[in-house]
Protein backbone atom coordinates (compact mmCIF):
# COMPACT_ATOMS: atom_id res chain seq x y z
CA UNK A 1 0.00 0.00 0.00
CA UNK A 2 2.75 2.23 0.96
CA UNK A 3 4.40 2.35 -2.05
CA UNK A 4 1.92 3.10 -4.54
CA UNK A 5 1.29 6.44 -2.30
CA UNK A 6 4.72 7.32 -2.21
CA UNK A 7 4.42 7.04 -6.38
CA UNK A 8 1.94 8.53 -6.87
CA UNK A 9 2.84 11.47 -4.42
CA UNK A 10 6.10 11.89 -6.54
CA UNK A 11 4.15 11.94 -9.88
CA UNK A 12 2.08 14.51 -8.21
CA UNK A 13 4.87 16.20 -6.75
CA UNK A 14 7.70 16.14 -9.58
CA UNK A 15 6.13 14.99 -12.94
CA UNK A 16 6.68 11.97 -14.61
CA UNK A 17 10.01 10.91 -15.44
CA UNK A 18 11.84 12.20 -12.75
CA UNK A 19 9.71 10.97 -9.98
CA UNK A 20 10.02 7.10 -11.76
CA UNK A 21 13.54 7.39 -11.36
CA UNK A 22 13.19 8.01 -8.35
CA UNK A 23 10.57 5.72 -6.99
CA UNK A 24 12.17 2.66 -8.48
CA UNK A 25 15.65 3.62 -6.81
CA UNK A 26 13.92 3.75 -3.40
CA UNK A 27 12.15 0.60 -4.51
CA UNK A 28 15.38 -0.81 -4.51
CA UNK A 29 16.88 0.70 -1.47
CA UNK A 30 13.93 -0.48 0.86
CA UNK A 31 14.80 -3.97 -1.14
CA UNK A 32 18.60 -3.84 0.29
CA UNK A 33 16.88 -3.77 3.75
CA UNK A 34 15.80 -7.35 3.69
CA UNK A 35 18.17 -8.96 1.09
CA UNK A 36 21.68 -7.86 -0.23
CA UNK A 37 24.58 -9.61 -2.87
CA UNK A 38 26.97 -11.81 -1.51
CA UNK A 39 30.66 -12.16 -3.02
CA UNK A 40 33.18 -10.43 -3.25
CA UNK A 41 33.83 -6.46 -3.13
CA UNK A 42 36.07 -4.27 -3.40
CA UNK A 43 36.09 -1.22 -1.16
CA UNK A 44 37.95 2.08 -1.27
CA UNK A 45 37.73 4.93 0.97
CA UNK A 46 39.70 8.31 0.15
CA UNK A 47 37.60 10.38 2.60
CA UNK A 48 38.34 10.25 5.65
CA UNK A 49 41.90 9.51 4.90
CA UNK A 50 43.53 6.51 5.83
CA UNK A 51 46.40 4.82 5.23
CA UNK A 52 45.39 2.11 3.41
CA UNK A 53 42.45 2.96 1.11
CA UNK A 54 41.59 0.19 -0.23
CA UNK A 55 40.47 -3.61 1.12
CA UNK A 56 38.13 -6.64 0.11
CA UNK A 57 35.07 -7.74 1.52
CA UNK A 58 32.28 -9.99 1.16
CA UNK A 59 29.74 -7.52 0.90
CA UNK A 60 28.93 -4.24 0.52
CA UNK A 61 29.34 -1.80 3.35
CA UNK A 62 26.02 0.16 4.82
CA UNK A 63 24.89 3.24 3.71
CA UNK A 64 22.28 4.71 5.67
CA UNK A 65 19.71 5.61 2.84
CA UNK A 66 16.86 7.70 4.22
CA UNK A 67 14.52 7.24 1.48
CA UNK A 68 12.22 10.67 2.17
CA UNK A 69 15.46 12.79 2.28
CA UNK A 70 16.51 11.45 -0.99
CA UNK A 71 13.66 11.84 -2.40
CA UNK A 72 13.19 15.77 -1.46
CA UNK A 73 16.79 16.50 -2.11
CA UNK A 74 18.34 14.68 -5.20
CA UNK A 75 17.55 14.94 -8.34
CA UNK A 76 17.59 11.02 -9.34
CA UNK A 77 18.82 10.12 -13.04
CA UNK A 78 18.41 6.67 -14.47
CA UNK A 79 20.54 4.88 -17.11
CA UNK A 80 21.39 2.14 -18.69
CA UNK A 81 24.81 0.52 -17.72
CA UNK A 82 27.05 -2.29 -18.25
CA UNK A 83 27.09 -5.84 -16.67
CA UNK A 84 28.87 -5.89 -12.86
CA UNK A 85 30.50 -8.36 -11.76
CA UNK A 86 28.75 -10.49 -14.48
CA UNK A 87 25.00 -9.20 -13.71
CA UNK A 88 22.53 -6.50 -15.73
CA UNK A 89 22.25 -4.00 -13.61
CA UNK A 90 20.47 -0.25 -14.35
CA UNK A 91 23.08 3.05 -13.08
CA UNK A 92 21.30 5.62 -11.17
CA UNK A 93 22.97 8.89 -10.39
CA UNK A 94 21.75 11.39 -7.51
CA UNK A 95 23.00 14.90 -7.68
CA UNK A 96 21.81 17.45 -4.91
CA UNK A 97 19.25 19.90 -5.89
CA UNK A 98 21.00 22.57 -3.40
CA UNK A 99 23.98 22.75 -1.96
CA UNK A 100 27.72 21.37 -2.15
CA UNK A 101 27.21 17.58 -1.06
CA UNK A 102 28.62 14.77 -2.73
CA UNK A 103 27.29 13.29 -5.45
CA UNK A 104 26.35 9.31 -5.89
CA UNK A 105 26.34 6.52 -8.38
CA UNK A 106 24.39 3.34 -7.37
CA UNK A 107 24.48 0.33 -9.48
CA UNK A 108 21.15 -2.26 -8.92
CA UNK A 109 21.22 -5.39 -9.66
CA UNK A 110 17.84 -5.68 -12.74
CA UNK A 111 17.08 -8.96 -11.34
CA UNK A 112 17.34 -8.57 -7.60
CA UNK A 113 16.80 -4.94 -7.11
CA UNK A 114 19.81 -4.75 -4.62
CA UNK A 115 22.05 -2.05 -5.35
CA UNK A 116 25.87 -3.95 -6.06
CA UNK A 117 28.14 -0.89 -6.50
CA UNK A 118 27.68 2.76 -5.26
CA UNK A 119 30.25 5.22 -5.59
CA UNK A 120 30.64 9.04 -3.49
CA UNK A 121 32.21 11.33 -5.67
CA UNK A 122 32.98 15.48 -4.28
CA UNK A 123 31.38 18.06 -5.92
CA UNK A 124 34.59 18.23 -8.65
CA UNK A 125 34.38 14.78 -9.17
CA UNK A 126 37.19 13.47 -7.06
CA UNK A 127 36.53 10.03 -5.38
CA UNK A 128 35.48 9.96 -2.05
CA UNK A 129 34.44 6.55 -1.30
CA UNK A 130 33.19 3.22 -3.39
CA UNK A 131 32.48 0.12 -2.76
CA UNK A 132 31.79 -2.51 -5.85
CA UNK A 133 31.50 -6.17 -6.55
CA UNK A 134 33.99 -7.87 -8.44
CA UNK A 135 31.79 -11.17 -7.85
CA UNK A 136 29.08 -12.43 -6.71
CA UNK A 137 27.57 -15.61 -5.24
CA UNK A 138 24.57 -17.04 -7.10
CA UNK A 139 22.04 -16.51 -4.80
CA UNK A 140 21.66 -12.96 -2.29
CA UNK A 141 21.14 -13.17 1.23
CA UNK A 142 18.37 -12.23 3.84
CA UNK A 143 19.32 -9.39 6.39
CA UNK A 144 17.68 -7.45 8.29
CA UNK A 145 19.05 -4.06 8.50
CA UNK A 146 15.81 -1.36 9.49
CA UNK A 147 16.03 1.86 9.61
CA UNK A 148 16.13 3.64 12.40
CA UNK A 149 13.53 6.25 12.47
CA UNK A 150 14.41 9.77 13.48
CA UNK A 151 13.33 10.45 16.53
CA UNK A 152 10.35 13.02 16.66
CA UNK A 153 11.16 16.55 18.01
CA UNK A 154 15.23 16.45 17.10
CA UNK A 155 16.00 18.86 14.69
CA UNK A 156 13.84 21.55 17.18
CA UNK A 157 15.76 20.48 19.81
CA UNK A 158 19.18 20.61 18.40
CA UNK A 159 18.67 23.92 16.94
CA UNK A 160 17.56 24.84 20.63
CA UNK A 161 20.77 23.25 22.07
CA UNK A 162 22.53 25.21 19.40
CA UNK A 163 20.72 28.33 18.78
CA UNK A 164 21.98 29.74 15.86
CA UNK A 165 23.29 26.96 13.98
CA UNK A 166 22.43 26.57 10.33
CA UNK A 167 22.24 23.43 9.05
CA UNK A 168 24.29 22.58 5.26
CA UNK A 169 21.42 22.97 2.83
CA UNK A 170 19.63 19.39 2.47
CA UNK A 171 20.92 17.94 5.52
CA UNK A 172 19.01 17.36 8.98
CA UNK A 173 19.62 16.00 12.29
CA UNK A 174 18.89 12.10 11.90
CA UNK A 175 20.18 10.83 15.25
CA UNK A 176 22.08 11.63 18.33
CA UNK A 177 24.32 10.16 21.15
CA UNK A 178 26.89 10.63 23.71
CA UNK A 179 30.55 10.75 23.09
CA UNK A 180 33.06 10.71 26.32
CA UNK A 181 32.11 14.24 27.93
CA UNK A 182 30.71 15.73 24.61
CA UNK A 183 27.88 14.36 22.26
CA UNK A 184 27.95 13.74 18.61
CA UNK A 185 24.77 14.74 16.50
CA UNK A 186 24.64 12.93 12.63
CA UNK A 187 23.27 15.08 10.37
CA UNK A 188 22.10 13.47 7.08
CA UNK A 189 20.67 14.57 3.55
CA UNK A 190 19.46 10.81 2.67
CA UNK A 191 23.03 9.36 2.02
CA UNK A 192 25.50 11.70 2.97
CA UNK A 193 25.86 12.40 6.50
CA UNK A 194 27.75 14.75 8.79
CA UNK A 195 28.85 14.63 12.44
CA UNK A 196 28.26 17.39 14.19
CA UNK A 197 30.27 17.14 17.90
CA UNK A 198 29.94 18.76 21.02
CA UNK A 199 33.19 18.28 22.65
CA UNK A 200 35.41 20.10 25.86
CA UNK A 201 37.92 20.22 23.31
CA UNK A 202 38.84 21.84 19.99
CA UNK A 203 39.63 19.69 16.74
CA UNK A 204 42.56 20.13 14.59
CA UNK A 205 41.39 21.72 11.24
CA UNK A 206 41.64 19.23 8.18
CA UNK A 207 39.73 18.73 5.07
CA UNK A 208 36.42 18.18 5.97
CA UNK A 209 36.82 19.31 9.62
CA UNK A 210 35.63 22.60 11.18
CA UNK A 211 36.03 23.41 14.96
CA UNK A 212 34.86 26.14 16.71
CA UNK A 213 34.98 27.48 20.21
CA UNK A 214 31.43 28.82 21.71
CA UNK A 215 31.82 29.30 25.89
CA UNK A 216 33.16 26.84 27.55
CA UNK A 217 32.84 23.95 24.70
CA UNK A 218 33.89 23.46 21.64
CA UNK A 219 32.15 22.28 18.04
CA UNK A 220 33.04 20.41 15.24
CA UNK A 221 31.23 19.54 12.01
CA UNK A 222 33.15 16.84 9.86
CA UNK A 223 32.12 15.83 6.38
CA UNK A 224 32.72 15.32 2.84
CA UNK A 225 31.26 18.72 2.00
CA UNK A 226 34.07 21.96 1.38
CA UNK A 227 35.59 24.01 4.86
CA UNK A 228 32.96 27.43 3.62
CA UNK A 229 30.16 25.24 4.50
CA UNK A 230 31.27 23.61 7.20
CA UNK A 231 32.40 26.79 8.96
CA UNK A 232 29.25 28.58 7.75
CA UNK A 233 27.44 25.96 9.93
CA UNK A 234 29.08 26.68 12.61
CA UNK A 235 29.63 30.42 12.33
CA UNK A 236 26.51 31.79 13.52
CA UNK A 237 25.97 29.69 17.08
CA UNK A 238 25.90 31.70 20.05
CA UNK A 239 25.99 29.31 22.95
CA UNK A 240 25.86 25.70 23.74
CA UNK A 241 23.15 24.18 25.95
CA UNK A 242 23.37 20.07 25.97
CA UNK A 243 20.45 19.96 28.14
CA UNK A 244 18.14 20.53 25.57
CA UNK A 245 19.13 17.04 23.70
CA UNK A 246 19.00 15.06 27.07
CA UNK A 247 15.80 13.25 26.32
CA UNK A 248 17.16 12.02 22.92
CA UNK A 249 20.52 10.18 23.93
CA UNK A 250 21.96 7.08 23.95
CA UNK A 251 25.21 5.99 24.57
CA UNK A 252 27.72 6.09 22.17
CA UNK A 253 30.89 3.47 21.82
CA UNK A 254 33.56 5.86 21.56
CA UNK A 255 35.94 7.24 24.57
CA UNK A 256 36.89 10.28 23.30
CA UNK B 1 123.34 53.80 52.87
CA UNK B 2 122.67 51.38 55.74
CA UNK B 3 121.69 52.24 59.35
CA UNK B 4 123.84 51.21 62.06
CA UNK B 5 121.53 49.91 65.69
CA UNK B 6 121.53 53.04 67.31
CA UNK B 7 119.92 54.93 64.31
CA UNK B 8 117.78 52.09 63.88
CA UNK B 9 116.59 51.90 67.96
CA UNK B 10 115.79 55.56 67.34
CA UNK B 11 113.56 54.93 64.40
CA UNK B 12 111.68 52.07 66.40
CA UNK B 13 110.97 54.89 69.28
CA UNK B 14 109.62 57.42 67.02
CA UNK B 15 106.90 54.99 65.70
CA UNK B 16 106.56 53.62 69.09
CA UNK B 17 105.55 57.58 69.95
CA UNK B 18 101.23 58.14 70.36
CA UNK B 19 101.30 61.18 67.73
CA UNK B 20 97.94 63.69 67.81
CA UNK B 21 96.74 61.56 64.66
CA UNK B 22 96.41 58.19 66.57
CA UNK B 23 93.77 60.34 69.08
CA UNK B 24 90.42 58.89 68.58
CA UNK B 25 91.36 56.24 65.68
CA UNK B 26 89.36 53.67 67.41
CA UNK B 27 86.21 55.48 68.61
CA UNK B 28 86.24 56.40 64.30
CA UNK B 29 86.74 52.80 63.37
CA UNK B 30 84.36 51.80 65.70
CA UNK B 31 81.74 54.68 64.42
CA UNK B 32 82.45 53.46 60.66
CA UNK B 33 81.79 49.74 61.50
CA UNK B 34 78.80 50.55 63.34
CA UNK B 35 77.83 52.64 60.35
CA UNK B 36 78.54 49.47 57.91
CA UNK B 37 76.40 46.95 59.54
CA UNK B 38 73.47 49.50 60.01
CA UNK B 39 73.38 49.95 56.12
CA UNK B 40 73.30 46.50 55.16
CA UNK B 41 71.28 44.37 58.25
CA UNK B 42 67.33 45.77 57.21
CA UNK B 43 68.69 45.32 53.14
CA UNK B 44 68.92 42.13 53.78
CA UNK B 45 65.73 41.72 56.21
CA UNK B 46 63.56 43.23 53.11
CA UNK B 47 65.25 40.91 50.43
CA UNK B 48 64.15 38.22 52.83
CA UNK B 49 60.66 40.48 53.83
CA UNK B 50 59.74 40.27 49.83
CA UNK B 51 61.84 36.99 48.78
CA UNK B 52 58.24 34.91 49.95
CA UNK B 53 55.53 36.49 48.61
CA UNK B 54 57.08 37.02 45.38
CA UNK B 55 57.64 33.67 44.62
CA UNK B 56 54.20 32.74 46.10
CA UNK B 57 53.11 35.14 43.86
CA UNK B 58 54.69 33.80 40.72
CA UNK B 59 53.64 30.42 41.79
CA UNK B 60 49.66 31.41 41.50
CA UNK B 61 50.22 33.36 38.55
CA UNK B 62 52.26 30.12 36.93
CA UNK B 63 49.14 27.96 38.27
CA UNK B 64 46.44 30.13 37.00
CA UNK B 65 47.93 30.10 33.48
CA UNK B 66 48.50 26.84 33.43
CA UNK B 67 44.70 25.70 34.55
CA UNK B 68 43.06 29.11 32.16
CA UNK B 69 44.88 27.64 29.31
CA UNK B 70 42.92 26.07 26.38
CA UNK B 71 43.55 22.52 25.95
CA UNK B 72 45.54 21.61 22.84
CA UNK B 73 43.64 20.89 20.03
CA UNK B 74 42.97 17.14 18.90
CA UNK B 75 44.35 16.10 16.32
CA UNK B 76 42.10 15.66 13.22
CA UNK B 77 41.94 12.14 13.55
CA UNK B 78 39.61 12.54 16.61
CA UNK B 79 36.91 14.56 14.09
CA UNK B 80 37.41 11.04 11.61
CA UNK B 81 36.73 8.96 13.75
CA UNK B 82 33.36 11.10 14.66
CA UNK B 83 32.52 11.21 10.61
CA UNK B 84 33.39 7.60 10.24
CA UNK B 85 31.21 6.16 13.14
CA UNK B 86 28.51 8.02 11.08
CA UNK B 87 29.13 6.52 7.84
CA UNK B 88 27.57 2.96 9.03
CA UNK B 89 29.18 -0.66 9.24
CA UNK B 90 31.65 -1.83 6.47
CA UNK B 91 33.44 1.16 5.43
Amino acid sequence: MRRPVLLAALLWAGGGAQASDTDVLLTALQQAQTLAARGTAEVSVFFPPRSVPTRQTNALPVVPFRPALIAAHFTVKRSEAPPLAGRDVTRFDLTPKVGQAARWTIWVDRTWNVPLAFEERMPDGTLARRAVFTSVRAQPARVQRPLLPVPAGLRAAVLAALPGVRFPPGFTPTAVKTRGNGLEITLSDGINVLALVIAPRGVRAAPGVASRRVGHRFVWLVGNLPDAPLRSALAGIQTVDEGELGTFLTTGDSNT
Amino acid sequence: MSMDERELDALLARVREETPADAGAAERFLAWHRAEQGMTAPLAARARATFWPTLLACAAVLTGVLMLRPAPALPASAAYDAYQGALGEGW
